[in-house]
């Protein structure tokens, strides 16, 4: 009995845990969660220092936000009268509500910060290029990568409203003024995101149906669509970068074997250069190397995303009031170098006030973003700058990428920590005159 | 490949999520009302037996007073409220005051319509809320009662009370609105500030009050705690030092007195409270015949023109039958012999150009044309005739 279970279990499980090089790779095509995985990689790919794991943590962290996520939705209601006092009973009753509300909160910080941080590594190791493979395009992946962050900010923009409280309401109110800035049309995308002329029910409704549904399948498809990329420019850049040092090497070139969706299609998709790819010495099976390390990677970042949630509670302010302003009001934090862009922007010429909103809200961001895509298009660089941490030939347009990254750090720092009531300058330690209570 | 290190990370990590399950697991089954609850039960056992022990509930407790949009949550803890025999057990053990229960029931006004605190919360701190950045009604209790060095803190629970008995000359229990409606008689505030519909327009209308939010107050000039309670405390005491430049005087109240005043003003508000939670509660805020009479000779008798200019915020003008609730300044039904006594100029020249405070006063509150000086004067020597003639009536008597 004892042993049929056994059998039983390791047919389940023998995916994962495969005794031989051909289980390995058969495991690959056999399992649906493995089949995006090559039945190979190699060292470079699976390297720490490489890619930092920041892709696939922003993933993680995606999968915990819609699995936090789906939780919440049975318990929130997204209706004015019934937002904020589903989200106290959240905290306060619902067995975990507070918790998995952290967990959720955190989740939604720490991906914006990876995501961001995933875009930064590719563009300083110049992960965008294409290298020696046939039939590569980066740049389009690139240009995916850049609206799968746009749509993380607006998931993280969308779910802030939801709480119904004052924090809610006039972090939207700040964020959707700064759009109704743009010419022409700032007051029709106003209306059309708030559903009306003011932060309502509509705009509640809008921002759930945005948030629960819209957004999470969007990115879901392109996050596959992103994946689907990175197999068919032949995995991580590095590998490029290790190709063309062996090519430089001029080893002799070995009989090509290729794993591309093994041998369904026609071509080498996915190979890179026979010389490198399809060296055993250089490879792994992906099963259990890539799967293991993935497991870690998922692991860790749960850890940290429990503990901190566990640690630190989710704010819930008090019920959104349209009458009472808080001073400051403040836009989320990855928003608030716009703001602080647009405080900086704004010019006063005696009793003229020349509005920042259209200068610091529209067109710097606006620009910055769409350069932002269109890089890869612009970057002249050769190839041997693919895969390449700072590399020389990119020193100076990686440059100016950090300085406008430590611009916009700087940015959200003051913004966020040292800016006070009346948006008036505060050092990070210095009190704010205190606001006062009821009673 | 190093991958022993990916599997120690894997354990480690494991053994990381556990932990962490674990303290979330714990957490979730030591809350703090769990403690309360076992206390509680023990009380019982003691004091009536094990049956009645058996029927102290368990688990998270709530009233849903729906008309009233609350869920209140405060018997989690305050177990004893419906219980007798608890009368003076320390708190959260207490038995609530049956008589006050029997004309407001729990199960639908809930606790906080009254109290005050937040209704949500099932931890000590979130439910009392008094030293909560997110709530904005603390639990109207002994820490806020202690924060103002408040004699009573029954008393400022009292401020709930009149949301609803608004209309009510006395309301019994709430003396301490009873005591600040007292102060609104007398002191005639109704002279310059219509409540309840009725007043005067020279002060803000105050019927709703209570519905202003904290922001809404200069605190710039309030010392300590920089609250709306404190606010309104500190005008009452010296209006002046809170609005500058305002008209209304220092009826020179104590402490308790502008506190009393400020939880009653706070407590106008526009009642959400439905219809059928009004029963038996005044509908109404009439003036007595007499207040009638009073108010119709003050606006449209001799001395009409002395409200109708705010002189008598400060001035009485005794013999036309105006009465200044302050008496700042002096009677006016002297003021043609008067004047010239403390001021050395006759009453029409010093009207016509004053000096020292009343040229101030001129100057910037209350503007009077050439004309209206003139008429000023004309009714302030219809006022000094009638004293006379007071005067030689009293004085024929004395001599008779």
């Amino acid at each position: 009995m004892g042993m049929k279970f056994k059998e039983r279990w390791e047919t389940l499980t023998w995916t994962w845990n495969p005794k031989s090089i051909r289980e390995s790779s058969d495991s690959v095509v056999r399992n649906l969660l493995l089949h995006w995985f090559p039945a190979k990689v190699s060292h470079k790919s699976l390297s720490y220092r490489y890619s930092l794991w920041l892709g696939t943590i922003s993933a993680v962290l995606f999968f915990i936000l819609c699995a936090t996520g789906l939780i919440l939705m049975f318990l929130y209601v997204p209706s004015v009268e019934r937002a904020y006092p589903s989200v106290k009973d959240i905290g306060f009753v619902a067995s975990y509500g507070g918790f998995i509300r952290s967990v959720h909160r955190i989740a939604a910080h720490l991906m914006v910060v990876a995501v961001f941080l995933h875009m930064m590594r590719a563009f300083l190791t110049g992960a965008y290029k294409n290298g020696l493979g046939a039939n590569q395009n980066r740049p389009v992946n690139w240009v995916l990568g850049v609206v799968l962050l746009f749509l993380t900010l607006l998931l993280s923009f969308t779910g802030y409203l939801l709480p119904w409280d004052q924090l809610a309401y006039w972090a939207i109110t700040v964020g959707t003024n700064i759009a109704s800035a743009a010419p022409l049309v700032g007051d029709k995308i106003r209306f059309f995101l708030l559903g009306g002329n003011q932060i309502d029910q509509n705009t509640l409704l809008r921002f759930y149906v945005l948030h629960c549904f819209v957004l999470p399948v969007s990115v879901f498809l392109l996050f596959s669509w992103h994946m689907w990329r990175v197999r068919k420019d032949g995995g991580l850049a590095s590998v490029d970068r290790e190709a063309q040092k062996a090519k430089e090497k001029k080893s002799i070139p070995i009989k090509t074997k290729t794993y591309a969706l093994l041998g369904i299609t026609s071509g080498r998709t996915v190979a890179v250069e026979s010389s490198y790819i399809d060296q055993d010495e250089n490879l792994v099976e992906s099963v259990p190397n890539l799967t293991g390390r993935v497991l870690f990677v998922a692991l860790a970042t749960a850890l940290l995303v429990i503990t901190l949630a566990f640690l630190i509670q989710a704010p819930l302010e008090e019920a959104a009031n349209p009458l009472v302003t808080p001073n400051p009001a403040k836009a989320p934090w990855y928003f608030l170098w716009l703001q602080e862009l647009v405080a900086d922007t704004t010019v006063h010429l005696g009793s003229f006030t020349i509005n920042g909103a259209l200068v610091g809200g529209i067109l710097i961001p606006a620009l910055l973003g769409l350069l932002l895509a269109a890089w890869p298009y612009f970057d002249r660089s050769s190839t041997a700058a693919t895969g390449v941490w700072f590399a020389k030939e990119r020193r100076r347009q990686n440059l100016v990428f950090l300085a406008v990254i430590f611009a916009i750090l700087v940015l959200t720092f003051v913004g966020t920590f040292m800016r006070g009531p009346s948006w008036h300058l505060y050092w990070p330690w210095q009190a704010w005159p205190p606001s006062p209570t009821r009673f | 490949m190093k991958r022993n290190w990916d599997n120690l990370g894997i354990f480690l990590c494991g053994a990381g999520i556990l932990l962490v399950t674990i303290l979330v697991y714990a957490g979730q089954f030591q809350p703090e009302w769990k403690g309360y609850q076992k206390q509680f039960r023990a009380m019982v056992l003691e004091k009536y037996g094990a049956a009645r022990a058996q029927q102290v509930p368990s688990g998270p407790q709530q009233i849903w007073a729906k008309d009233l949009n609350r869920v209140d949550r405060c018997t989690t803890c305050h177990l004893a409220v419906g219980w007798k025999g608890f009368e003076d057990a320390p708190e959260p053990f207490r038995t609530h005051d049956h008589a006050i229960l029997e004309k407001h029931p729990i199960e639908t006004y809930g606790c906080t319509s009254c109290h005050g605190g937040q209704g949500y919360a099932t931890d000590l701190d979130s439910a009392h809320a008094t030293a909560l950045a997110n709530w904005e009604q603390p639990l109207l209790g002994k820490d806020v009662s202690e924060t103002y060095a408040v004699s009573d803190w029954h008393m400022m629970m009292q401020m709930n009370c009149n949301e609803c008995h608004r209309y009510d000359r006395k309301t019994p229990g709430a003396e301490a609105i009873n005591e600040a409606k007292a102060l609104v008689d007398q002191k005639g505030c109704r002279a310059c500030h219509t409540i309840n519909g009725r007043g005067g327009v020279i002060g803000p209308d105050l019927t709703y009050e209570g519905d202003k939010s904290t922001e809404q107050h200069d605190y710039s000039r309030l010392l300590g705690v920089q609250s709306e309670f404190g606010w309104h405390v500190a005008h009452f005491m010296e209006p002046t030092a809170m609005s500058p430049g305002t008209v209304m005087p220092a009826f020179g109240f104590t402490s308790h007195q502008a506190e009393v005043l400020s939880l009653l003003v706070m407590s106008w508000k526009r009642n959400p409270v439905p219809m059928q939670f009004m029963h038996g509660v005044k509908l109404g805020d009439f003036p007595t015949p007499e207040e009638i009479a009073k108010e119709k000779q003050m606006e449209t008798g001799e001395g009409a023109f002395f409200v109708k200019h705010t002189c008598f915020v400060c001035h009485s003008v005794s013999t036309l039958g105006i009465e200044s609730a302050t008496n700042i300044g002096p009677d006016l039904a002297n003021a043609v012999t008067d004047v010239p006594a403390r001021f050395g100029r006759p009453l029409d020249d010093f009207l016509m150009s004053p000096t020292g405070t009343m040229s101030v006063v001129l100057a910037t509150q209350i503007h009077l044309s050439p004309e209206e000086r003139r008429e000023a004067i004309a009714k302030l020597k219809i006022a000094n005739q009638l004293l006379v003639q007071q005067q030689a009536k009293t004085g024929r008597g004395k001599k008779e």
